[in-house]
């Protein structure tokens, strides 16, 4: 640790006493002085590059808030987030100001004392609580080209903020499954500050519940189920001794098994009660159906629009062919019944609903049931049915 | 999360490959998987028999039944033949995730046991595998729970900058770790290690996966803590990276468990508060900052936990004892001390020390 810096203890102090849930992050900074850089830069090993003619100007809160500032960039990762976001090096002011800009209005009205004019989000007339990369789609289309020029002062964040290492980088710093550790250990300090002691800025909050239970996309989960289903079903492609395998001829003295794939019959039951959101219905069916062609299967399947009784079953190869009518009551089971009845018998139902219906006792015989519950208040599925949860349209505060 | 960086992805491989230890790379289609195993066992000098799980048959791994007489014997493919001939080697299963179920579970013996039909394959084969994600291969099916329970899983991932650096550099041989002879007896300190870990999370000892679209991947079983405690042993011994054995540890275990006991092994190095407090004099600062503020901060946690005059007086002794070398870690929790003051105890001299950097943050 370097404490070169002239006022780095009172700043950190500062900062630690302001910020308590981030002070983990605070101390696992290491600080070096570096004369002439002309900023207060950070890179993406936790270090932090400080010029003591900037910071020497400075307040101890000014310092502080600028050291809490960088360490915002560490959390979020604005240096990996960047690198995915395909910010070019030309562009990368741009991305500066959109991370800045993220960090800053959650922190400033929580008592961050930055020196100069820090970048709020109403500056480039954005809303607070959005995402760097939202920023960032706001400032490369709305902002002249030209005037892309970092600030002055201590306003270049360097390579932790944007991915770009910077040419006076040293080596060392945190590796990064310390580094990794140290946020997560930051966060589950943020938690606790939360529940046990005070207020923590919402952004933060937010960010930290991400890191300890990563929300799993429900598209992930529904390709997962109805992978699961159609394998079990179909038997896999699997191998049987049953019949004679078509190589068997050639070798004699060998048995050999041949190769059995059924194609499973799927019957996907849309719910078309007056509660459903028809934008979710279509976002949650396009998904199966994407599923569904991918795995070879598009051609088999048949889509039953059902509110308290099923309609008609429709064979369709494209999702926008589906025609849903209906309204009034619900009753899930009677689709189901009409999935059973149906002639080939489907192997796997896909029941799209809100789960505001009353459910059969037990499973259906000899068919496999994933229940895709939609919108995030649904009641849940009995136990029998696989089911995926699929939350309504993100807001902006949700997503990370 | 970070993203391990790829290096540390190519010495773990290594390190796993030295120890032959089953491992799995995932990554997506055309990212180098194949070459760059192919060309770590040209550099040990190990022969490299590929097999595309996708194209076999579970005969193929389970041994062809061949009728003699009154009997069925098993026969094992010619690559497995040529394995046991060689007596070492890497048995390369390529496009793992895009066999079927029916081939996974008849790689189950081949992978942890190395048993082909009715030949036993030499115990100096490494097995690594390589598969795309299911969500990458359309034609994919999820790994089942055993055989991911088998493997240590590595994400293997490529920046645009190492591939830049590549194109216009070459891709260069990957390092290969060196295991010096008897390595293995250092693997007893670090299952003691996992023992005590699982004594404080029993619940960690064995967690099959909860959900479809993580059961692919690798989770804790007493056969996979058991692999991380030789993994680990295996990367010290090759003075790999602390990165490396992390991408050991966490594909081993899986990511939740790997990072809780990757935390615990960190945090092992801390201090007892309580036997700090019985002699200040012994406390040797963390050199990390954020270790030292870990440290400090617990004992003037334990002091706040039960204020008495002695308790009080010990903890300014070690903060005084810091203040020197990191003021502000100090001063952070020398003003939680400050607010636990138990009645009547006189103020220590130590809390002086600390009045010039709380006066510079404006705090006094």
């Amino acid at each position: 640790m370097t404490t070169e810096l002239p006022g780095l203890a009172a700043a950190r102090l500062w900062a630690a006493a302001r910020f308590p849930y981030l002070a983990s992050g605070i101390f696992g900074t290491q600080v070096t002085a570096v004369p002439g850089l002309g900023s207060v830069a950070i890179d993406e090993r936790w270090q932090v590059y400080a010029d003591p003619e900037v910071a020497g100007g400075w307040t101890a809160a000014e310092l502080g808030s600028v050291l809490v500032h960088h360490v915002c960039h560490m959390l979020r990762e604005h240096a990996q987030r960047a690198v995915a976001a395909a910010v070019t090096p030309a562009d990368c002011p741009l991305w500066l100001r959109a991370a800045d800009a993220e960090i800053n209005d959650d922190l400033i009205p929580a008592g961050l004392e930055l020196p100069g004019d820090p970048v709020l989000p109403r500056d480039f007339g954005a809303l607070t609580g959005r995402l760097a990369e939202e920023y960032y789609a706001l400032l490369t289309r709305a902002e002249p080209r030209t005037d892309a020029r970092p600030g002055p002062g201590w306003q270049d964040c360097g390579g932790g903020a944007d991915g770009q290492p910077r040419d006076f980088e040293v080596p060392g710093g945190l590796e990064p499954w310390l580094a990794d550790l140290l946020q997560r250990q930051v966060a589950q300090e943020i938690i606790r500050h939360s529940t046990d002691i005070g207020t923590v800025p919402a952004g933060l909050l937010r960010w930290a519940r991400q890191v300890l239970a990563p929300t799993v996309d429900w598209r992930r989960l529904l390709a997962a189920e109805l992978r699961r289903a159609v394998a079990d079903v179909a038997g896999a492609a699997d191998y049987s001794y049953r019949r004679p395998s078509r190589r068997a001829t050639a070798v004699s003295g060998v048995v050999l098994p041949a190769l059995r794939r059924p194609v499973p019959e799927l019957a996907v039951v849309c719910d078309t009660s007056g509660s459903m959101s028809d934008e979710l219905l279509a976002m949650a069916l396009a998904e199966v159906e994407g599923l569904l062609r991918a795995l070879g299967l598009a051609r088999q399947l048949r889509v039953l629009a059902c509110d308290a009784a099923a309609g008609p079953a429709q064979r369709v190869s494209s999702a926008r062919q589906v025609s849903l009518v209906g309204g009034g009551g619900t009753n899930m089971g009677a689709g189901i019944e009409a999935a059973c009845s149906l002639r080939p018998r489907p192997a796997v139902t896909v029941v799209l609903t809100d789960g505001y219906t009353p459910w059969p006792a037990a499973a259906p015989k000899g068919m496999r049931v994933v229940a895709g519950l939609l919108g995030s208040g649904a009641p849940d599925a009995p136990g029998w049915a696989r089911s995926v949860r699929v939350p309504g349209v993100p807001g902006p505060d949700e997503r990370r | 999360m970070n993203a391990a960086q790829p290096n540390a992805v190519v010495e773990a491989l290594g390190v796993a490959v030295a120890a032959r230890e089953p491992v799995l790379l995932w990554g997506a289609p055309g990212t180098g998987k194949t070459s760059a195993i192919r060309a770590m066992a040209s550099a040990m000098d190990l022969p490299c028999e590929t097999v595309i799980a996708s194209i076999r048959e579970p005969s193929d791994f389970a041994g062809l039944p061949v009728v003699t007489g009154s009997a069925v014997r098993f026969a094992p493919p010619l690559w497995a033949t040529r394995l046991a001939e060689a007596g070492t080697g890497v048995l390369f299963l390529d496009e793992l995730s895009t066999a079927p179920p029916a081939v996974q579970a008849a790689l189950l013996r081949v992978v942890l046991e190395r048993t082909v039909g009715d030949l036993t394959l030499p115990d100096d084969v490494a097995v690594v595998a390589a598969a795309n994600p299911p969500e990458q291969a359309a034609d994919g099916w999820d790994l089942s729970a055993p055989l991911a329970n088998r493997l240590c899983h590595l994400t293997w991932e490529t920046s645009p900058r190492g591939i830049a650096d590549g194109l216009a550099g070459g891709w260069g041989a990957p390092p290969v770790p060196l295991l010096p002879a008897g390595w293995e007896t250092g693997e007893q300190l670090n299952r003691s290690l996992v023992g005590a870990f699982l004594q404080v999370r029993p619940a960690l000892a064995i967690a099959p996966p909860a959900s479809p679209a993580e059961a692919g991947r690798g989770w804790p079983s007493p056969r996979t803590w058991e692999m991380a405690a030789r993994l680990m042993t295996a990367a010290e011994a090759a003075k790999a990276g602390e990165q490396a054995r992390s991408a050991l540890v966490r594909g081993a275990i899986g990511d939740g468990a790997g990072v809780e006991f990757l935390a615990w092994l960190v945090d092992m190095d801390l201090p007892d508060p309580e036997e700090v407090l019985a002699s200040p004099a012994s406390f040797r600062l963390p050199e990390r900052g954020d270790r030292a503020y870990a440290a400090l901060a617990a004992v003037a946690a334990a002091v706040a936990a039960r204020p008495t005059p002695e308790r009080w007086t010990a903890g300014w002794q070690v903060l005084g004892g810091c203040a020197q070398a990191v003021p502000d870690v100090a001063a952070t929790a020398a003003r939680v001390l400050a607010r636990c003051r138990p009645d009547g105890t006189p103020l220590p001299a130590e809390i002086k020390l600390f009045a010039p950097v709380l006066r510079d943050a404006g705090l006094l």
